[in-house]
């Protein structure tokens, strides 16, 4: 080989290798191009997939983590009564709370050994005399396996604050709404009650729920991993919406006079229960519906869940007498007799098979219709049901509300019973006609003397006036228009029959005056049925009318069970003598006439000042009732049910 | 024959060519700094700026919360003396109280009527009743309250 040639060859090989060093290089490139692409590619993806496909997902864990929503309980509506007065509100109260957790120790995640922060016996006994509790029980519940309990729930808002206070470790204080009902045990079960959690159980509170409750708000909140708010983080606030207040129909003055004359009586007479209401003649708003035992419902785990039940629309029994009224005036309103309609009454009749008695034995007599409800005539008045026949008296009584409910809407209101006239055998008529054999509520009973006070136009009852909303001014509720059931005439011949059975001569209910107005009404006195068929021995003692007697106002019914004395116009009438007068001087209405002259009062009033100053001669310590017109009754009332 | 070549020597060839050159001034030195400076205010500007709107934001937030907190306790409190007036109002309490007191329950109520004229009859009095203020307390019952 030439020297040239070698040269040009030996020049080549670098250039050969410088070529495929290149390529190498390129093919690495390319390959490292290619993985950083792919690398590049599942990044892109991956940003894609979390930034597009799951980004509404990331998104909500982020707000999940980051984001807190805080539930801001609504302030239920108060409850008012028809003046404004607070019977029912809510208060903010202390709720306290243990996590028991923190008297176990136990491990971090890094392994390292946390003691307990207390111990819970330390920690129960410096709780147990502020929440009145048993050391024992707290012990239990802080020792129990669990992230939260309830120490106490709705205490005293100072009592939070002193347990704030204590620092006790594992020990938190809660704020939650408390229900409270500053009359304690007024108007308790109209009022009712709401539970733990702020929903109404019963009563009113129960009814207007939905109304009451209002709308619960939220707080949304930033907050950092520790805890902490995020000062300037999002804070978006939707304010609870407070519950709409509720305005009731009850007089808390005349309430009040009622409980108190409903517990006197019970107490007097020895009986099971008593119940009172009042009504409104020209609206048939119930102004007081009182019932006894009664109980507290801020205290009313210490009471008797039998004390809950408003007893003048759940319970019934039997109207004896007081039904009277309706019999005569249906058979008034079919023009049958008059008042002056005249019937030979013996003291007994017998029909079919069963024999009906007057309460008192007494001579074939002449009475007049008003001398029948006058002396409570059991069999003047069958007498008087025979001319109407037992389809107009079926008609009639439900005419005036019995057999069904009233239309009050108030939970677990009764219909009381009265069998339809088909259904009816042959001592039906006489034994309804005096008002046994059909069973009413006391609200009924009360809407069918308003109905006779109202001159025979029968309205539906109502025990809320309306609601008042945020602008404080109240949105009445809706009201019925009337349904007559005897004319205006027959109401007031009626109206003028049951002033006699109170003030006249034989009337029953004597005691059931007011001293300066006009009373009109009727007694009661019936048996009650025994659970085992017939009639037990046991009594319900009624009494329902109206004043002033001319221009009713204002309508009471009153019922005392099982009382000693029986009758209604030793027992019940006194108590409608007491609520009515305290409800006509809550009402403002002026006495009608009925009282004495100033020339009398002034008589009367020289004489007790002769009797003190004689009293005083003699040194006798003065009377304490003198002055003070008693009236023992003639002889017991009629009403006794019927001998059968 | 030929002509004599010429040439021009190789050195006067190249200093044709040569640009003409020429001094020219010194370029004025950049203030790197200063624009370091600048930029670094205007970042601490800019930091500060926002620290300081987020401190003031914060301030407020705090402010807000305990004005929240003051209603909060307010309401509170009007609450709970509502329930108490009502709680003092309450005719039991009442009637407790006057008993306590040595007061006792009226008697019947007393009516009297006039049997005659008395001499102030005749004269025409107009007697209103001081009108009565709205309880804030209570709800505007009707158009008259």
């Amino acid at each position: 080989m030439t020297g040239p040639t070698k040269r040009r060859r030996l020049s080549r090989v670098p250039r050969i290798l410088g070529r495929r060093g290149d390529q190498v290089a390129v093919r690495r490139i390319r390959w490292l191009l290619g993985v950083y692409g792919l690398a590049l590619l599942l990044v892109v993806g991956q940003l894609v997939h979390i930034q597009v496909v799951q980004a509404d997902e990331y998104a909500d864990a982020s707000v999940r983590q980051r984001e807190r929503m805080i539930e801001l309980p609504a302030t239920r509506g108060r409850i008012y009564d028809r003046d404004g007065d607070v019977l029912a509100t809510s208060v903010e109260g202390a709720t306290i709370y243990a996590d028991p957790r923190a008297y176990r120790g136990g491990e971090t995640p890094d392994g390292e050994l946390v003691p307990p922060a207390g111990d819970p016996a330390e920690v129960a006994a410096a709780l147990a005399p502020i929440l009145e509790r048993d050391v024992d029980d707290l012990v239990e519940r802080l020792e129990r396996d669990a992230h939260f309990v309830y120490l106490a729930r709705q205490l005293d808002h100072e009592v939070g604050d002193r347990i704030r206070q204590l620092e006790l470790p594992g020990v938190g204080v809660l704020v939650e709404p408390k229900r409270v009902y500053p009359g304690n045990g007024l108007a308790a079960q109209v009022v009712g009650f709401t539970g733990i959690d702020g929903y109404g159980l019963q009563g009113i509170e129960a009814q207007y729920d939905s109304v009451l409750s209002g709308e619960p708000g939220t707080l949304l909140l930033e907050r950092a991993p520790g805890g902490l708010d995020i000062a300037s983080g999002v804070r978006e606030l939707v304010h609870s919406e407070v519950g709409t207040d509720v305005v009731v129909t009850l007089d808390r003055d005349i309430q009040h006079a009622a409980e108190v004359a409903a517990a006197e009586a019970l107490e007097r007479f020895d009986a099971k229960g008593a119940t009172v209401l009042a009504l409104d003649v020209s609206t048939f708003e119930i102004l007081a519906m009182a019932s006894t035992p009664g109980f507290d419902p801020n205290e009313r785990s210490e009471g008797e869940a039998e004390a809950w039940r408003n007893r003048a629309i759940t319970d019934m029994f039997e109207p004896g007498s007081t039904q009277k009224a309706m019999t005569i005036a249906a058979a008034l309103e079919e023009g049958l007799v008059t008042p002056t309609t005249e019937f030979t009454v013996k003291d007994r009749i017998r029909v079919g098979s069963s024999t009906f008695s007057d309460a008192h034995p007494h001579p074939g007599s002449v009475w007049t219709v008003g001398q029948i409800m006058e002396r409570s005539s059991n069999v003047g008045t069958i007498q008087v049901a025979q001319e109407l026949g037992e389809e107009r008296l079926d008609a009639y009584l439900r005419g005036f509300g019995l057999g069904s409910t009233t239309g009050l809407e108030f939970p677990g209101e009764a219909a009381g019973m009265l069998m339809g006239h088909e259904d009816w055998w042959g001592s039906s008529l006489p034994t309804i006609a005096i008002g046994h054999g059909v069973a009413v509520t006391l609200m009924q009973l009360a809407n069918a003397y308003a109905t006779i006070a109202n001159d025979g136009l029968a309205m539906t009852p109502s025990v809320v006036r309306g609601t008042v909303g945020s602008d404080g001014r109240l949105s009445p509720r809706p009201t019925g228009s009337g349904q007559r059931v005897i004319g205006e005439d027959t109401a007031r011949v009626v109206q003028d029959m049951l002033l006699e059975a109170v003030s006249g001569e034989y009337g029953t209910g004597a005691l059931a005056a007011v001293p300066g107005y006009s009373v009109a009404g009727k007694t009661g006195t019936a048996r009650k049925p025994d659970p085992e068929g017939g009639y037990s021995d046991r009594y319900v003692a009624t009494f329902a009318g109206f004043a002033p007697a001319h221009d009713p106002q204002i309508v009471v019914a009153v019922m005392v069970d099982e009382p000693y004395p029986i009758w209604g116009g030793i027992v019940a009438a006194p108590v409608f003598s007491e609520v009515m007068e305290a409800a006509l001087i809550a009402r403002r209405i002026p006495p009608d006439g009925s009282s004495p002259s100033l020339s009398e009062a002034l008589v009367r009033a020289q004489a007790v000042l002769d009797d003190l100053e004689a009293a005083a001669e003699e040194g006798e310590e003065p009377d304490e009732d003198l002055g003070v017109p008693v009236e023992e009754p003639a002889s017991p009332p009629a009403g006794d049910p019927a001998s059968q | 024959m030929s002509a004599p070549v010429t040439t021009r020597p190789v050195r006067e060839r190249v200093r044709e060519r040569r640009p003409s050159l020429q001094v020219v001034a010194e370029p004025r030195p950049r203030h790197t700094l200063t624009y370091a400076l600048v930029i670094v205010v205007l970042l601490g500007a800019a930091v500060f700026g926002a620290v300081a709107l987020n401190a003031l934001a914060a301030a407020e937030a705090v402010e807000a919360r305990s004005l929240e907190r003051q209603v909060a306790e307010g309401e509170r409190t009007y609450a709970s003396l509502v329930a108490e007036v009502s709680a003092l109002e309450d005719p039991g309490r009442i009637r407790e109280a006057a008993l306590e007191l040595g007061l006792v329950p009226s008697g019947p109520a007393r009516h009297l009527e006039l049997e005659r004229s008395l001499p102030a009859d005749g004269a025409v009095v107009e007697t209103r009743l001081p009108e009565t203020t709205p309880d804030p307390v209570k709800p505007v019952l009707s158009a008259e309250r």
